[in-house]
């Protein structure tokens, strides 16, 4: 794999089959722990749900490495966020608590902050990371942007706006054909329509 | 990117720009801690009179290390999000009307957080053990080569038998002993058995970063400094012993220097490395009372689900925290006011997923 791979997801091609999950277990640096979190989300006015896989995004300026008081969250010199280191972490959750992605997870009987790594075991030897090499749907995709730009459709975006924060990441999500950063809040939950059939909220 | 302004940065004096990047209270701590070492080394050694001038050097690097360490560790106490913890844990602890009952927990605390180190052996056996023999390898060894640097330690032949010493501490009798018994026999070779299980402990944890491909993926540097560090002190120290025992003393002048360069190098890497650990670790029990104390606390509620997320004081305390790190979260009043932090981790995560879903024209 090339040393200009990026890691994309598009949470829209989920479908749903935790082979994302059970294959994160399976990755040295977590063995036997998922670090991906898939979600049921509210997909639509109609009260269907829909799942979404989330994995850790890397950002640029890491809010979770920032606010951690044992200062016990680094990034490598590829820009991936790691995992606390173990002597230091003390399991406050703030990380948990800043992190504007809900990434991390704190697994309380070991002390310790705990996630994606971006498979660096395997990413480092050129492999795809674990979840990425299984997904069937590639809402988890792993490759260069030139292959993506051969084989998908769509724009790249690593730029998110949090409120009044960017955020930008080493992890990119598929756009439309609209770059630009992906405003976070446009994804309030679908009010449903049996909250106010007859739009009258809407009307005020 | 962030958009809250950051601080300008103090001018440097004139004449000393090199004093501009220091921190004023870590350079008082630690010089402070520096100068009551050295009046507890005069006091203790009763006016040197004990003081070992061979060790002149091992005492040169632990006053460095002191005033590192201090140094660092103020540092990093006046971080907004350690200090606003470490406040959180005093006022759990000491400001909550429950002082008594935190103290009778305070032994139970220190063993399951210091000491027993409990969590290490959750996360695997062989890890835990190793920890250990270097944990405990390192306290015997600092309980003997400290005092004995600062001259608080000497041994006495009692009377004119040469066959029964007594140790003294800072000029105070204390335990008398038989050279050639078993505990005299441990009493100077204490270090010796420091450093059979630090290296018990260093070989254990190289075999795993050596095999271990999850713990190779993320191995940094300090991770192999520390354990040939630990390595360089034990081996040489055994080596002055093995040429005491066995090879009549040859090579000791040289291998007691090596040993010195080891230690005091050993010394000056703890402000540094992987060893300042040693320092924030304790930080983890005022989070023991504070997580109690969080746990009888109001909880913040989710905006978006509804349901309670995380302790509301915690927070609190990261809606302060963050625009001092340069963060800004808020959201305009037009779109709902309050912040990204209002949302629980989960509600965070569905958030970006429909955003990004209704860029690609929505799920499916």
């Amino acid at each position: 794999m090339s040393d200009d791979a990026v890691f994309v997801i598009d949470h829209s091609r989920c479908i749903g089959c935790r082979a994302c999950v059970q294959a994160c277990e399976e990755c040295g640096t977590h063995r036997g722990r998922s670090m991906i979190h898939l979600d049921e989300v509210d997909a639509g006015p109609l009260g269907s749900r829909q799942t979404a896989p989330t994995v850790c995004m890397h950002c640029t300026d890491p809010t979770c490495a920032e606010v951690c008081p044992a200062d016990a969250i680094k990034q490598n010199e590829d820009g991936v966020v790691q995992s606390a280191l173990k002597p230091r972490c003390i399991a406050c959750s703030n990380c948990v608590l800043a992190c504007p992605f809900g990434v991390p997870k704190v697994v309380g009987e070991i002390d310790l902050m705990m996630k994606c790594d971006l498979c660096l075991d395997r990413t480092s030897a050129g492999s795809k990371p674990m979840c990425a090499s299984v997904c069937p749907s590639d809402a988890l995709w792993y490759g260069t942007p030139e292959e993506f730009a051969a084989t998908r459709v769509g724009t790249l975006g690593d730029v998110f706006a949090f409120g009044d924060q960017a955020v930008t990441t080493r992890v990119k999500v598929v756009l439309g054909e609209e770059p630009g950063p992906l405003d976070v809040l446009s994804g309030r939950a679908p009010a449903s329509w049996l909250d106010d059939p007859f739009a009258l909220g809407e009307a005020s | 990117m962030a958009v809250t302004a950051q601080p300008e940065p103090r001018p440097a004096p004139a004449g000393r720009p090199w004093l501009a990047g220091l921190d004023r209270r870590g350079v008082l701590v630690g010089g402070g801690l520096v100068v009551l070492l050295l009046v507890l080394v005069y006091v203790g050694s009763e006016g040197l009179r004990w003081f070992d001038a061979a060790l002149a050097g091992y005492l040169v690097g632990t006053l460095l290390a002191v005033f590192g360490t201090a140094y660092r560790y103020v540092v990093w106490v006046e971080r907004p999000p350690t200090r606003a913890l470490r406040a959180r844990g005093w006022q759990a602890f000491w400001g909550s009307g429950r002082r008594l009952r935190n103290l009778a927990r305070l032994p139970d605390v220190l063993w399951t957080r210091l000491v027993g180190q409990g969590f290490i052996r959750s996360r695997s056996l062989s890890r835990w053990i190793a920890h250990q023999c270097v944990f405990w390898g390192c306290v015997l060894a600092a309980l003997v080569t400290f005092p004995l640097t600062f001259g608080w330690l000497h041994f006495e032949s009692v009377g004119q038998d040469d066959a029964r010493y007594r140790a003294f501490v800072a000029g105070l009798g204390t335990v008398e002993f038989e050279s050639r018994s078993v505990a005299g026999w441990l009493m100077f070779h204490a270090l010796d058995v420091a450093a059979v299980l630090v290296l018990v402990g260093v070989f254990t944890f190289l075999v795993r970063r050596l095999r271990d491909p999850g713990a190779l993926a993320v191995e940094r540097s300090g991770d192999f400094l520390v354990l040939a560090g630990l390595f360089a002190v034990s081996v040489t120290g055994l080596m002055l012993t093995v040429s005491s025992l066995w090879m009549d003393g040859r090579f000791y002048t040289f291998l007691t220097n090596v040993h010195a360069a080891t230690v005091i190098l050993g010394l000056l890497y703890i402000p540094f490395g992987k060893l300042f650990h040693i320092f924030q670790r304790p930080g983890t029990v005022g989070l023991a009372y504070t997580k109690e104390r969080w746990a009888h606390e109001e909880a913040a509620t989710c905006r978006g689900c509804g349901e309670p997320y995380a302790p509301a004081t915690q927070v609190d305390d990261l809606r302060r925290v963050l625009p001092e790190l340069g963060f800004d979260y808020r959201i305009d009043p037009a779109r709902g006011g309050g912040d990204h932090l209002g949302f629980c981790p989960r509600c965070r995560r569905a958030l970006v997923a429909r955003a990004q879903s209704l860029r690609v024209g929505g799920f499916g």
